[in-house]
């Protein structure tokens, strides 16, 4: 294994996040070439915490532009500042300055409302992270623009000109598979599939993210998640649910699991009614087994 | 290295894997980039490079079992791989990358030059495996591909029914200012802009209504076809759905809104199922029936496989006025990918030309082509 991968695996574990050669690779990779990281995968198996990590490894900025339907580019890259504008013309209405120098300070940077786009490529210091969360929720439109930014770097603002990056952000892009991204937009990027983790990475996860469980209840719980992924649910458990639900567990101050246990909590992990009843049915009365085996 | 990196991409590509020139570039920087004597991170460096879809995975990790032996010749072949690629919620791997003989791959590895003439019999999916797919019955889908059903009905609902419309419409706080409005507001405080008024795109809002085959002959499909219409009619789009064999049925209150166990209750009790099939009176009768459900601003979809047995004449006026009202109409066939099907059925002739997008719908790829490739 290459130096620096193991390097970068370090330092996201120095973060709590618990990570494998994958995702090292991909990341080392992704800095090294320049490209940004697309990370697909169900929801819930830690895409967005990787970037949260990356930006408290390399000690930098982290700028979230979380997508929706509808989010066009004004919201995402800058928005004009017309009313600051429109007083500053007022304000210089009556005062004695010549035509030019009034022209020159009615448009200035001043007037700028940064969005994350703008934020991330112009910042002085150091390269930030931009997160760019659940692209796939964006419209079509959208993604092409973003394209546009990706590939150079550099806007162009009507009223100041063009913007280029000092520095280069770190770009991770994260997916749900809601909607099919464009081809574009997947060849610019490098790919890296998250899958649920097994249950050795799951445990681990748990342990470094809830330090006060115990040993019994952490493998516990992690085998009752487990099962319950193969039960076929509606909204299937992620990580973030197995650490919600050993944070409550912790707090309830349970050291092993038993069926009132796991009824009274089932609401940190199953969140539509009918992955509860069907959990009710099909799992409860088998819980001495999964807490074994996680089958 | 560079050859047989480059070799390597051909492959990649042969096998439907797209590889642009820019990824090989790409490719042949990571491999400067890795560690290339492990063999993992070489493997997963390159799969983030050439890869762009999960899908594409177990193609990728096939085609770089040869290549590695070919890198580094004295290494014994295939250690395991990736586990964690192909775990318990991966979709199913498309049947193009299951079915490849080995056979056929290797001689197509060790041919790889050769492989623009050699190529082609043994890239295409094979019309044995179409067969064997469209002779499926889908009674048996997992709940993994009925999931995936309802993920690509619910993305060719989104593709449909929400456009950005050329139009703007005035909102509170919103995307640009509206010059004209806000000056003429401007009036008001005499002159002064005191408040600024906003715009914004208005989005088109589409109907979709789908009008399901559900005789005899689309009994093979009638599985994909109801999880389908469930999925469509449980998006966030305004949906009708009905159902015909020889007379006109309306579904839509048997799916919206209920448990998929529930909904199948309910459709059972539903007559017509798997009765023969009048297209042209059905259609008539839906005409007639709900007169102002479709208008231009509606796209019907229409799924049949066009085997009628009422008057083609009939057929041809019903769907004439369909067509005359709707926006747009899509006739999603389920036979239009069986090997030497032509739509030459007396119903098909007379209906294809009122049809707008004429497309296959038998099975999970051609849902996926049909996602990927509507344009209206």
């Amino acid at each position: 294994m290459k130096e620096e991968v193991r390097k970068i695996q370090e330092l996201l574990e120095r973060q709590a996040y618990v990570t494998d050669a994958a995702v090292a690779t991909s990341v080392y990779l992704a800095m090294a070439l320049g490209k940004p990281l697309l990370i697909e995968g169900p929801a819930g198996v830690g895409k967005t915490e990787i970037a949260k990590a990356l930006a408290a490894a390399l000690d930098t900025r982290l700028i979230r532009l979380q997508c929706y339907e509808g989010l066009d580019a004004t919201t995402s890259l800058y928005e004009w500042n017309y009313s600051k504008q429109l007083l500053h013309i007022k304000l210089q209405e009556s005062s004695p300055v010549s035509a030019a120098e009034k022209e020159a300070s009615i448009f200035s940077e001043s007037y700028l409302l940064k969005r994350p786009l703008l934020d991330a490529i112009t910042d002085p210091a150091r390269s930030p992270v931009l997160l760019i969360d659940e692209v796939d929720r964006s419209d079509e439109e959208f993604e092409a623009f973003l394209l546009e930014v990706l590939s150079d770097f550099q806007v162009t603002i009507p009223e100041i000109g063009s913007i280029s990056a000092s520095h280069r952000p770190h770009v991770v892009l994260t997916s749900n598979r809601s909607r099919e991204l464009s081809d574009a937009l997947r060849r610019r990027c490098l790919y890296l599939w998250i899958d649920y983790p097994s249950f050795e990475k799951e445990l681990q996860i748990v342990r470094s993210k809830v330090p006060g469980i115990g040993e019994a209840l952490s493998s516990e719980l992690t085998h009752v998640i487990h099962a319950a992924r193969a039960l076929n649910l509606s909204k299937v458990p992620g990580v973030a649910e197995t650490l919600d639900w050993a944070a409550s567990l912790v707090e309830l101050k349970a050291t092993h699991l038993d069926a009132e246990v796991v009824r009274a909590t089932l609401g940190c992990f199953l969140k539509a009614q009918e992955d509860v009843r069907r959990f009710e049915t099909e799992a409860i009365n088998r819980l001495d087994e999964m807490l074994r085996t996680g089958s | 290295m560079l050859s047989n990196t480059v070799r390597f991409c051909r492959a990649l590509r042969d096998r439907g894997i797209e590889v642009t020139p820019a990824e090989v570039v790409a490719a042949l920087r990571t491999l400067h980039l890795v560690d290339r004597c492990d063999r993992r991170e070489t493997f997963l460096g390159l799969r983030g490079v050439l890869t762009t879809r999960v899908e594409e995975f177990p193609v990728f990790e096939e085609l770089f079992d040869e290549f590695w032996a070919q890198l580094v010749p004295g290494e014994v072949s295939p250690v395991a791989t990736t586990q964690e690629s192909r775990s318990v919620r991966t979709r199913p791997v498309p049947v193009r990358s299951r079915e490849v003989e080995r056979k056929g791959l290797s001689f197509f590895l060790k041919n790889w030059s050769a492989s623009a003439k050699d190529s082609e019999p043994l890239n295409l999916p094979g019309a044995s495996n179409i067969e064997s797919h469209s002779e499926r019955d889908f009674s048996r889908f997992s709940s993994q591909e009925l999931q995936e059903i309802a993920r690509l009905a619910r993305r060719i609902v989104r593709k449909l029914a929400s456009r950005p419309s050329r139009r703007w419409k005035p909102t509170r706080r919103g995307q640009r200012v509206d010059l004209r409005r806000s000056i003429r507001a401007s009036l008001r405080t005499g002159g002064e802009l005191a408040e600024l008024s906003y715009k914004q795109r208005k989005r088109k809002k589409t109907r979709l209504v789908v009008i399901c085959d559900v005789s005899g002959s689309m009994d093979m499909y009638s599985r994909l076809l109801v999880q389908f219409a469930y999925a469509v009619q449980n998006s966030r789009a305004q949906v009708e759905t009905f159902v015909f064999s020889t007379r006109v049925e309306r579904i839509t209150g048997h799916l919206k809104n209920k448990a998929y166990q529930r909904a199948l209750e309910l459709l059972g009790e539903t007559r017509g199922w798997s009765g023969g099939t009048l297209i042209g009176p059905s259609l008539r009768a839906f005409n007639s029936g709900w007169p102002t459900l479709v208008d231009r601003r509606t796209i019907v979809i229409l799924m049949s496989d066009g085997w009628d047995t009422g008057e083609p004449e009939e057929l041809d006026q019903a769907l004439t006025t369909l067509k005359r009202r709707a926006g747009r109409l899509i006739w999603l066939n389920p036979l239009l990918d069986s090997p030497g099907y032509k739509p030459t059925t007396r119903g098909m002739q007379v209906a294809l030309p009122h049809i707008d997008v004429f497309a296959a719908l038998n099975n999970l790829e051609s849902l996926r082509a049909l996602e990927r490739h509507l344009v209206l």
